[in-house]
């Protein structure tokens, strides 16, 4: 970087430096085909415009990272001390063309960044994630979007410590699992009976927290058939981590065909983890640090169950 | 309680004394204490543009008449301790402690004018957000008037040791300092709750 | 309780007294701060090690959850307002008189009081493993509600006694840098402006400004967390009306510019010392110097970043990613500089150097990953996961922790006497290198493929990168005997050091190897050039010559 300051021109260094830079401009590139593979399988509108994102920022950041690092390690080989050698270096105490140059690169690259994302959740915006919050309980409200994406299905996601319970009220079930159309855009109506959880589903590419005393509206559209976890995001105390749930994204038949099952089932506790483990705690002589007890699970028309595989 | 500590003067025996400094390191404090109210202030106007049912039930709105009685006292406090700088300034020691002393009293009014409010009132601090707010805000900002009369009652006590202001005292110059700073915090404060109601 | 804080077996030396008085001395308050805080460390590092061992299997197997919750808390926590915080506070105290050539402190009563508040706030947080219910255990954020709602109901709680010895050392940390600013603002040596006084400085006034600033703001959501807490007010309860985001706003305000008063000092140290070690000026000293106030300027309008999935507006959220990218723009001209001043140099790779290069190695790192996380459609997928814990490890342990290693070795000469080993040095940055890389680069790939920080068990497909992490965790654990060890019998029986054992310029070295207790005393140099005058031939102070004639004199003497 720094030779473009010498007076005369060197080939040989213009050459290899130039060599160098392409090197490492492939690296790049490559190291930003490969993020793809570091992300769970897109599932959702909002996950191929995420990891493109992600992308671009893994192979600009890569070449940053290399240009520095290859600097160190020039300097560490080639410009090293000899052992008795106690005399200082040639002293060069600044160079405004480099300071100015060096500052406007890195303004241009991340304002690059900045434009691209911002167009990424403008785009992000009318597909999936939008939310609309309003205090809790006023009139019902679906704004924001154009007609034909409006969402047919409005799924009511409650979180409590710990279960997730979820309510199709167009249906009338309810279940400790998430059952989705694929293809469908889908709003959530996220609420809270306790303190902040988040709503989290790696696959889709999606996370909000659950605020108590709030609605919050909150849309996706899943892209991909399977099974995937819905994972608490936002720390809600002692079972925080025992706080997940299946999501199953089904053709919009068998999603039809589930629904009506559903509704004729009766109504049994759902899934939480928690109230098991917390039986099993408060039977030990010395229960340990203090924990808040877990709600009841909730009385739920399919539970669901919490053994079969999933993909992300 | 760090006020204090920066008036009184370090260990006389081992070090060589910077009280140049004291000052420098008071406003540089009062910074950023004024930080602190600054996020009282915007958590009150948060709270109360986002709430649904801002007073509590039972409760319309603050009588602002007393309260406004007060200001006047606390506002005008600022002037009489400007003049009593001033005379400690002309070393007219007699008509220092006259001001000095008027403007304690009228710091004590202010704080005896706060109490009768608080006893009248029909909320308690734990009465939702307005209510915790008010105490919270009117509480904190008491116990800066009342620190401000400890203070300037140490500088008066001080200023009976006889030559102790000749070089230029700059506690009574922290001090002043420090009054006038609770008196723009509360000519905001009372904007706040009492005017934008 | 403080007295197990210092080294074992204090033997009857004479002047190991002080370092357990309430003694005035900077140097003294220096060293008191950073034994004080390395205890704490080693702490921190232990409930890490718990951690990392409940983690090497998904199942919640080694401790009960609540456990785990209150020992991730208590780690955040003490490595953070118990280590960090102190440690980087007693190199202030070490090197801002020294380099500026006061005598003192503005306030040393002050600054002793703000240095024994440590060991108070600290025995708190310590005692509150022991009251009925455990400690606090709602991480160090401390989000309401999960941390009001006091599951045992008792008065005096983990949770409350974890606000407040966070809020005594808010207290602490103002008083310190009240200090601290007033000092380099009004006791500097004739002759050193502020652009002839050395980048640490810089560095410390910036990063104290924002402790100004940032600080009053955490103790007054604190104040008012602890009231909801105890109190029963309803500021942060929804049940009451109140908003649980508006504490994330008061926190966050505070505590996204706290990692730069972190980082900001370690500018300062890898500045300091890459000239030294490569017999170079500091390339472009006044664009790095004042590059640290844009840091300071922008640290402060950046915050909604650790809130974008809290529930904000989305122009919110784009404004905060930009004004957070910008931060890469000064830190970049940060980074050149220093590369700048390797370029060409006579490099000499100590102990001291090592730490600086593989901190800088870090940082870079942990940068990038940063900027992704400030793109908010990204940071929604890896907000509150192990991505997130990557990247600040990556700079809090990779970038920050190494430089302070760095200043603990290149300075210890100074204030000690003794000379540290360098074989054990080295030994030490070897491990710590590769046991951060490999404790700390597996969590990114984890927070990618979605597993959430604060879990105590993890779905199996999380298994093998939390293995590597654990064994990467277990390599740090291991790297820190050399270090103990070096600064033990360094300090008991080290070589004797002179006063400028690394040929470095700077009026710290101008002074004996310890200082003095009021360092210059009387005769202050006059300083007449700008610092890092490596190669240059011009002196940094009039009559240096005799100064150094004068001290190599007392030297041969001794
Ligand atoms: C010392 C500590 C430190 C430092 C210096 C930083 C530096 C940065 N941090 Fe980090 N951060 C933390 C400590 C730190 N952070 C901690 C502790 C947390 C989590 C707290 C918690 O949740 O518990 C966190 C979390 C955190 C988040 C929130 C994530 C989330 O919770 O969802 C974000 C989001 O924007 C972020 C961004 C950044 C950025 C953009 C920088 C920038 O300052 C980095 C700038 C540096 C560079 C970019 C590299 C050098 C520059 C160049 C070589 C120029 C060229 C570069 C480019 C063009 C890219 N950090
Ligand atoms: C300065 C800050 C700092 C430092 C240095 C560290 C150091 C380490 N941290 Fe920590 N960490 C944080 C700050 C820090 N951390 C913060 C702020 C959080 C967030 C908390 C929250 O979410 O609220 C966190 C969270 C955190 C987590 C996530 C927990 C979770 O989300 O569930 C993990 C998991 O691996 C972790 C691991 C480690 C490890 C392995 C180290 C290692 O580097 C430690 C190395 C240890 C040593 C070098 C000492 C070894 C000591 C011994 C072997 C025993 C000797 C002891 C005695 C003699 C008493 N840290
Ligand atoms: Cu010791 Cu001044
Ligand atoms: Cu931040």
């Amino acid at each position: 970087m720094t030779s473009s300051s010498t007076r005369s021109i060197n080939t040989p260094a213009v050459v290899g430096l130039s060599v160098w830079v392409g090197v490492m401009v492939l690296i790049s590139n490559w190291m930003g085909q490969q993020a793809h593979r570091w992300l769970p399988v897109q599932a959702s509108t909002a996950a191929p415009l995420v990891d493109d994102l992600f992308s671009f920022e893994t192979a600009i950041g890569t070449f940053v990272f290399l240009g520095v690092v290859s600097v160190m390690a020039w300097v560490m080989l080639f410009n090293r001390a000899e052992k008795y050698d106690d005399s200082d270096a040639v002293p060069i105490e600044g160079n405004t063309k480099l300071e100015v140059i060096w500052t406007a690169i890195p303004f241009v690259l991340v304002m690059g960044i900045a434009f691209w994302t911002i167009r990424a959740s403008e785009e992000l915006g009318t597909l999936g994630p939008m939310e609309h919050i309003h205090p809790r309980n006023p009139v019902e409200e679906v704004g924001g979007y154009t007609g034909d994406r409006l969402p047919k299905e409005q799924v009511e996601v409650i979180a409590r410590q710990w279960s997730w319970e979820f309510r199709y009220p167009g249906s009338n079930v309810s279940s400790t699992e998430l059952h989705l159309a694929v293809d469908q855009p889908v709003t959530f109506r996220l609420v809270s009976e306790d303190v902040l959880h988040g709503f989290y589903i790696p696959a889709f590419r999606v996370k909000q927290d659950v605020v108590p005393g709030r609605a919050i509206d909150f849309n996706v559209t899943p892209t991909r058939e399977g099974v995937y976890r819905l994972r608490d995001s936002q720390f809600s105390g002692t079972w925080f981590a025992a706080n997940q749930s299946d999501v199953v994204v089904e053709s919009a038949e068998e999603h039809q065909a589930w629904l009506e099952q559903a509704s004729r089932a009766p109504l049994q506790p759902g899934l939480s983890r928690a109230v098991s483990e917390y039986a099993t705690r408060q039977a030990r002589s010395n229960p340990g640090w203090a924990t808040v007890p877990p709600a009841p699970p909730p009385q739920v028309n399919v539970p669901g169950s919490s053994s079969q595989p999933h993909q992300a | 309680m760090t006020t204090t500590t920066l008036q009184q003067p370090g260990t006389p025996a081992e070090h060589e004394q910077h009280p140049k400094h004291n000052l420098t390191g008071f406003i540089i404090f009062l910074c950023s204490e004024s930080v602190i109210f600054l996020a009282f202030f915007s958590g009150y106007a948060l709270l109360k543009t986002s709430a649904l049912n801002w007073l509590p039930d039972g409760v319309d709105g603050l009588e602002w008449r007393m309260p406004l009685v007060n200001t006047i006292v606390l506002v005008s406090s600022s002037g009489t301790i400007a003049l009593a700088e001033h005379f400690k300034n002309r070393e007219n020691m007699l008509l220092f402690r006259g001001f000095w002393l008027m403007s304690m009293a009228m710091g004590a009014y202010f704080l005896y004018g706060q109490a009768v409010e608080w006893s009248g009132l029909q909320f308690g601090f734990t009465s939702g957000t307005f209510g915790g707010t008010f105490y919270l805000l009117t509480g904190f900002h008491g116990l800066h008037v009342a620190t401000g009369i400890l203070l300037m009652g140490l500088m008066l006590i001080k200023s009976f040791i006889p030559g102790n202001y000749s070089g230029g005292e700059q506690g009574v110059q922290a001090t002043s300092l420090f009054w006038h700073f609770v008196d723009v915090i509360w000519i905001i404060l009372f904007l706040l709750i009492y005017v934008w109601q | 309780m403080t007295i197990a804080t210092f080294p074992p077996e204090p033997k009857p030396e004479p002047g190991w007294g002080r370092y357990f008085s309430f003694c005035t001395d900077a140097k003294v308050i220096g060293i008191q701060y950073i034994v004080t805080a390395f205890f704490f460390f080693l702490i921190g590092g232990l409930l890490a090690m718990v951690i990392r061992g409940e983690l090497i299997t998904p199942e919640s197997d080694l401790v009960d959850r609540a456990v785990y919750n209150g020992i991730y808390t208590m780690h955040g926590t003490i490595m953070l307002f118990l280590f960090t915080f102190p440690v980087l506070n007693g190199l202030n105290n070490l090197l801002i008189p020294t380099m500026i050539g006061a005598p003192d402190m503005a306030f040393p009563r002050l600054n002793a009081v703000a240095f024994w508040l440590v060991p108070i706030f600290g025995f708190l947080l310590m005692a509150s493993f022991f009251v009925p219910g455990g400690p606090a255990y709602s991480g160090w954020w401390s989000y309401p509600p999960v941390s009001i709602q006091n599951p045992l109901g008792n008065l005096i709680n983990g949770q409350g006694m974890w606000i407040t010895a966070v809020a005594l050392s808010g207290v602490s940390s103002i008083m310190g840098a009240i200090n601290f600013v007033t000092t380099i603002l009004r006791m500097r040596a004739p002759g050193m402006t502020l652009f002839r006084m050395p980048v640490f400085c810089w560095t410390a006034l910036a990063a104290q400004s924002l402790q100004l600033i940032g600080l009053p703001a955490l103790t007054g959501g604190a104040i008012m967390l602890l009231m909801d807490l105890t109190f029963g007010t309803s500021f942060y309860r929804p049940e009451g009306g109140g908003d649980p985001v508006l504490y994330q706003h008061f926190f966050w305000f505070y505590s996204h510019p706290a990692v730069y008063v972190i980082i900001l000092p370690v500018f300062g140290i890898f500045s300091e010392l890459f000239p030294v070690y490569s017999r170079k000026p500091l390339f472009g000293y006044v664009y790095v110097a004042l590059a640290s106030f844009i840091i300071v300027g922008l640290g402060l309008i950046v915050w909604v970043h650790h809130m974008f999935p809290s529930g904000v507006a989305q122009w919110m959220r784009n404004l905060f990613m930009v004004t957070t990218m910008l931060i890469a723009v000064p830190t970049g001209v940060k980074v050149f500089a220093w590369l700048g001043t390797l370029w060409g140099g006579k490099l000499r790779l100590t102990t001291p150097m090592l730490f600086c290069l593989g901190g800088l190695f870090n940082f870079v790192f942990a940068g990038i990953t940063g900027i992704m996380l400030a793109t908010v459609p990204v940071d929604i997928h890896v907000s509150n996961t192990y991505f997130v814990v990557g990247h600040f490890h990556y700079v809090i342990y990779g970038a920050a922790v190494m430089g302070i290693f760095a200043a603990i070795y290149h300075w210890f000469p100074k204030f000690i006497g003794r000379m540290p080993y360098e074989g054990l040095g080295k030994l030490h940055f070897l491990l710590t290198f590769v046991g951060a890389n490999l404790n700390f680069l597996p969590m990114h790939p984890l927070g990618l493929m979605g597993m959430p920080r604060r879990v105590s068990s993890y779905d199996p497909e999380f298994t093998f990168w939390n293995v590597v992490a654990s064994l990467g965790a277990f390599l740090l654990g291991v790297s820190i005997i050399p270090f103990l060890l070096n600064m033990l019998s360094a300090w008991i029986r080290g070589p004797k050091a002179t006063h400028n054992p690394w040929n470095a310029i700077g009026l710290e070295w101008l002074l004996p190897s310890p200082p003095p207790e009021d360092n210059f005393g009387e005769d202050v140099p006059t300083v007449i050039s700008r610092p890092y005058g490596y190669g240059t031939g011009q002196p940094l102070v009039e009559h240096q010559d005799e100064i150094e004639r004068r001290l190599e004199l007392q030297e041969a003497a001794a």
